[in-house]
C-alpha cells in the first residue's frame, strides 16, 4: 500500500473510530440522542454521558494509543531490537510502583491528581536510574547496557510491587491489580488536556527527527560517516519516547502490546522508511487502541474488560496475519 | 473497610439508589412516599464525609451488595433502580446491572439517574467517587467489614432513603439475635476453631474480621486469632501445630485435607461471609455448627 493511500485510510479509520466511540458504549442510546447530546439539548444524563464520559475517554485514548505506537517505533529504531516496545526500558514497572504504593498506603483516594502523579514520578524514576547506569562508562550511550540495565530495573520493580502487594490489605491488591492491567475508565477533560500537552509536541519533536533515526537504525557507525549526530540524536529521541510513555502510563496505566505491535504491522505494510513510519504509527495507535477500548466496554457491558486483553486478543492474530503475508511475499 | 469476603472473589453489586428530585416522583416509583418529605439531609458516611441530600434518596444505585441486601431489609427495595453483578438477591434480578461493586461502568450509573450512589469507603477504587464527584452524583460510602458496620451501615441507610424507624426495629432485632446467640454459649467450654476462605496454602480469618466475631458469639475460639493481618495465607505446618478442632470453610473440596487431618469439617458455602443483614443468621447457623449436640 503507498503511503499517502495508507495515510488517509489511517485518519479516516481514526475519525470514524472516535465517531463510532461517541456512539456506542455500554448504555445503549440512539444516533438522535447522541446528537442531541452533542448540540447540548437533550437530557443531562445524557449529556454527561456522551460529552463527560465517552468524548474524553475517546480522545484521551486516541492520545495514549498514538504515543505508545510512536514511542515503540522509536525504542525499536534506537536499540535495533525488534522485541523493543515502550516499557521495554522499566518504565511501566517504575509507574506501577509509584501507583501501587500510593494504593497500599491509602493515599490514592485523596485526589485525582495523586495516583497519576505517582505513576508519572516512578516512570521518570526508572528512566533516570537507566540513563545514568548506561551513561556511566563513557560519554556515549550505549544502547545494548540500556537495553540490559532496562530489563534488571523492570524486574527489581516487578519485586517491589510484589513486596507491596503480598504485605497490603486484601482489598488494596484488588485495585492495584485493576490499575495495573491499564484502563481508559478514568478519562476526563482535564486528562486528555495533561496528555495533549505532553504527547503532541512530544510526537512533533520525534517525527522530525525521522530522517536521522533512519540512518542510526542502520548502524550507528554508518550513521556517523553520514553526517548524523548520532549521540544527540539517540538521546533526544529516547528523552522523548520514554516521556511520551510515561504520559501514557500515567493517565491509564500500562497497556501492552500497543507499542509492540503497531509499530511492526506499519512497517509491514509501507517499510522502514521513518518519515513515513512514525506518523503512521500514531494513527495506526489511535485507531487501534480506541477500536479495542470499544469492544472491551461494549462486548460484556456493563462489566468493563481491561482494553489490553482486547489489544492483545485482537493484535495478536492481527500481527501474525500480517506476518505470514510479509514472509510470503 | 476489611473484606471479608475471600480474595479471588470478585466485588460486590451495585445498588442504584437514584431519586432525582422532581424526576423520581413523577416516574411512577413515588408509591410509598417517605414520611418526612424532601426535608435535607445531612450524613456522616464511613469514610468521614459529610453527604448532603435534598431529601431522602429515591433512586439509589448500590455498589455494595450487603448494602443491597439491607435495603431490602428496610423495606426500601423499590428505590434501587439497578445492581451489580454479584448481587444475588432474587428481587434485584430484574434491575439493570452497572458491572462490577468496584470499577463500575460510569456511564451504566448515569444512565439509572441516580439520586444517590451507595459505594464501598476506603481507598480501593479512587476512580469511582472521583467520577461521580465530576458528574455531580452523591455517593456515600459504606463499611460493609465488621458486626458493628452491619449496624452502623444500616442505620445510616435508614437515614438515607428515609426509613429510620425500619432501620431501629432491624437493627434491634440483630442485636436480640446476637445477644440470644451469646446467652446460649456462655459458659460453655470454647471449640478451638479456623475458618478457612479457600484457597492452597489455606486464607484464614485474622483478629479484628467480622468471621473472627462471629466465631467468638457461637462459642469458638479462632485458632489464628493472633493472626498479624485481617486475612492471610497460613502454612499446613502452621495449621496442624494449632491443632485446630473445627474447620469451618466455604468449599471444603479446596481445603487441603493434611491441614484438616484429626478435625471435623463442615462446609457452609458463602452462608457466613456476607456482612449483611443476615447477620444473626448467620451466627445462629454458627453457633449449632461450634455445638452440634444442641440439635435444634
Amino acid at each position: 500500500m503507498s503511503r499517502p493511500a495508507l495515510a488517509l485510510v489511517l485518519l479516516v479509520a481514526l475519525a470514524a473510530a472516535i465517531v463510532l466511540g461517541v456512539r456506542f458504549g455500554p448504555v445503549e442510546l440512539t444516533t438522535g440522542e447522541v446528537l442531541a447530546a452533542l448540540a447540548g439539548s437533550g437530557p443531562e444524563w445524557q449529556r454527561q454521558i456522551v460529552v463527560d464520559l465517552r468524548l474524553p475517554r475517546m480522545l484521551l485514548g486516541a492520545l495514549v494509543g498514538g504515543g505508545l505506537a510512536l514511542a515503540g517505533a522509536t525504542f525499536q529504531a534506537l536499540l535495533r531490537n525488534p522485541l523493543a516496545e515502550p516499557y521495554i526500558l522499566g518504565i511501566s514497572g517504575g509507574a506501577s510502583v509509584g501507583a501501587v504504593s500510593v494504593i497500599a498506603l491509602g493515599l490514592a483516594g485523596a485526589a485525582s491528581w495523586v495516583l497519576p502523579l505517582a505513576a508519572l514520578a516512578g516512570a521518570l524514576l526508572a528512566i533516570g536510574l537507566v540513563f545514568r547506569v548506561a551513561t556511566a562508562a563513557g560519554r556515549s550511550l550505549d544502547v545494548r547496557v540500556l537495553l540490559l540495565a532496562g530489563v534488571v530495573v523492570a524486574a527489581f520493580f516487578t519485586a517491589c510491587i510484589a513486596f507491596i502487594l503480598s504485605v497490603a490489605e486484601a482489598r488494596t491488591v484488588q485495585s492495584a491489580v485493576l490499575w495495573i492491567m491499564g484502563s481508559l475508565a478514568g478519562a476526563r477533560w482535564q486528562s486528555v488536556l495533561v496528555a495533549a500537552a505532553y504527547t503532541l509536541p512530544a510526537a512533533i519533536l520525534l517525527m522530525g527527527l525521522a530522517r536521522p533515526l533512519n540512518l542510526i537504525a542502520i548502524g550507528e557507525e554508518t550513521a556517523q560517516y553520514l553526517g548524523a549526530d548520532v549521540e544527540r540524536v539517540k538521546r533526544t529521541a529516547l528523552a522523548l519516547a520514554a516521556l511520551l510513555t510515561a504520559a501514557g502510563v500515567a493517565v491509564a496505566g500500562v497497556i501492552a502490546f500497543v507499542g509492540l505491535v503497531v509499530p511492526h504491522a506499519i512497517r509491514l505494510l509501507v517499510g522502514s522508511d521513518h518519515r513515513a513510519l512514525l506518523p503512521l504509527s500514531f494513527l495506526g495507535g489511535a485507531t487501534f487502541l480506541i477500536l479495542c477500548d470499544i469492544v472491551a466496554q461494549v462486548v460484556l457491558a456493563p462489566t468493563q474488560l481491561p482494553v489490553g486483553v482486547i489489544t492483545a486478543f485482537v493484535g495478536v492474530p492481527l500481527f501474525l496475519v500480517l506476518l505470514r503475508r510479509s514472509l510470503v511475499a | 473497610m476489611r473484606r471479608s469476603r475471600r480474595l479471588l472473589l470478585p466485588l460486590l453489586g451495585i445498588l442504584v439508589t437514584a431519586a432525582l428530585p422532581g424526576c423520581g416522583a413523577s416516574d411512577g416509583r413515588g408509591s410509598s412516599p417517605p414520611s418526612e418529605a424532601d426535608v435535607e439531609l445531612t450524613l456522616t458516611d464511613a469514610d468521614g464525609r459529610q453527604v448532603r441530600l435534598s431529601g431522602p434518596a429515591r433512586r439509589v444505585v448500590s455498589l455494595v451488595p450487603s448494602a443491597t441486601q439491607t435495603l431490602g431489609a428496610l423495606g426500601a427495595a423499590e428505590v434501587v433502580v439497578a445492581r451489580t453483578d454479584h448481587d444475588t438477591a432474587s428481587w434485584t434480578r430484574a434491575l439493570p446491572s452497572v458491572g462490577g461493586g468496584l470499577q463500575p461502568s460510569l456511564e451504566a450509573i448515569v444512565a439509572a439517574r441516580p439520586d444517590l450512589v451507595i459505594r464501598f469507603g476506603g481507598p480501593q477504587d479512587p476512580r469511582t467517587p472521583d467520577g461521580l464527584d465530576r458528574l455531580g452524583v452523591p455517593h456515600l460510602a459504606i463499611r460493609p467489614d465488621r458486626i458493628a458496620d452491619v449496624l452502623e451501615s444500616a442505620r445510616l441507610l435508614g437515614r438515607a432513603v428515609g426509613r429510620e424507624a425500619a432501620a431501629d426495629s432491624l437493627v434491634r432485632e440483630i442485636e436480640a439475635a446476637l445477644d440470644s446467640v451469646r446467652a446460649s454459649t456462655a459458659g460453655r467450654d470454647r471449640v478451638r476453631m479456623a475458618y478457612v476462605l479457600g484457597g492452597d496454602p489455606p486464607w484464614v480469618a485474622g483478629p479484628g474480621t467480622y468471621l473472627d466475631e462471629l466465631i467468638e458469639l457461637a462459642g469458638g475460639e479462632n485458632a489464628f486469632g493472633d493472626l498479624g493481618s485481617l486475612y492471610a495465607a497460613v502454612s499446613v505446618e502452621d495449621f496442624i501445630a494449632r491443632r485446630v478442632a473445627l474447620v469451618v470453610t466455604s468449599d471444603a473440596g479446596r481445603l487441603d485435607p493434611r491441614a484438616a487431618r484429626g478435625a471435623r469439617v463442615v462446609e457452609v458455602g458463602d452462608a457466613l461471609e456476607i456482612p449483611g443483614p443476615g447477620v444473626a443468621d448467620a451466627a445462629r447457623l454458627l453457633a449449632r455448627i461450634v455445638h452440634p449436640e444442641d440439635g435444634s
